[in-house]
């Protein structure tokens, strides 16, 4: 038991410090073109939809159900917009590294999510959503909307950016109140 | 020397008459209740700090790409429900509120009737 909870605390630890080093990461990455631009924006949403599904589904906790509600609608909504926006571009999405690593680290999370109830279970999704959105905020800000080529592109990413603070916040103030 | 004397004759009185329109306007502007619009857009509430006359009407219109709300904070006494991307809604003010999006509950605003 200890020996699990070890194990699922490093392999959260690595997860953690693995997205965070992304950045770094991307930056010596060749620059993406708007097509895999667009498969990053599509799959960093979609991670963050599967991840609230999860706690709609085992969460107790009132408010960690309705941020996790609030995570599938507005990523949904940003989904949405930039499908048509790609559509109306003639542009088909393209996986790169960046969105295969975001699936990779996003399998390992939803085993971690999966493997836990109750508080811990509260404790490791709002963990997660804070972790997540702040490498996210970093990708966005630092790789996709620099070096978006099409102008609505970019600024789909730009409006996209507040969205993606005030879940941050969101989910730090849920995290706070979870500690007490 | 006639048509000289109907010139100023008419003059004063168009003055008169507009004298007159500016008191009508003004005093009915007093009265008539204003419309304010807060703005929602990058996830804030814009002006987030609003103050108006009892009886003023307030829209918040949505500029934002995701539903919000607006829900009076500390009782709940009053919400808009989900307001849609491009939607608006308005609600004539009787009271000072802080009010809050209750998806979004990092976003608040305030509104002081004076
Ligand atoms: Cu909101």
């Amino acid at each position: 038991m200890k020996i699990k909870f070890f194990a699922n605390w490093a392999a959260h630890t690595i997860i953690g410090a693995a997205i965070l080093s992304m950045p770094a990461f991307a930056q010596q990455s060749p620059q993406l073109s708007d097509a895999e631009i667009a498969s990053v924006a599509v799959t960093a949403n979609q991670i963050d939809i599967n991840n609230a599904n999860i706690a709609k589904q085992k969460t107790r906790n009132e408010e960690v159900l309705k941020f996790a509600q609030t995570m599938a609608t507005d990523h949904k909504a940003v989904i949405d917009q930039a499908v048509a926006l790609v559509t109306k571009l003639g542009v088909t999405p393209k996986d790169n590294a960046i969105s295969k690593k975001l699936l990779a680290d996003a399998a390992q999370t939803e085993k971690a999510l999966h493997s836990k109830n109750g508080d811990a279970f509260n404790k490791a999704y709002i963990d997660n959503e804070v972790t997540y959105h702040q490498a996210v905020i970093n990708v966005v800000e630092n790789v996709l909307i620099p070096q978006a080529q099409n102008k609505q592109l970019k600024e789909l990413l730009q409006s996209v950016a507040p969205v993606l603070h005030s879940h941050l916040e969101h989910a730090q103030m849920i995290q706070k109140q979870i500690v007490k | 020397m006639k048509s000289r004397w109907h010139q100023y004759r008419n003059s004063i009185g168009w003055l008169y008459i507009l004298l007159l329109l500016n008191i009508i306007t003004s005093c009915t502007q007093k009265k008539t209740p204003k419309m304010y619009i807060v703005e929602i857009k990058q996830m804030q509430f814009q002006p987030a700090d609003l103050t108006v006359q009892d009886g003023d009407t307030v829209a918040w219109i949505n500029h934002d790409m995701v539903p919000h709300d607006i829900t009076e904070e500390k009782s709940k006494s009053w919400t808009s429900g989900p307001l849609l991307p491009n939607k608006s809604w308005s609600m004539p003010v009787t009271k000072s509120a802080d009010y809050y999006c209750s998806i979004h509950v990092v976003m608040k605003g305030r509104i002081t009737v004076q």
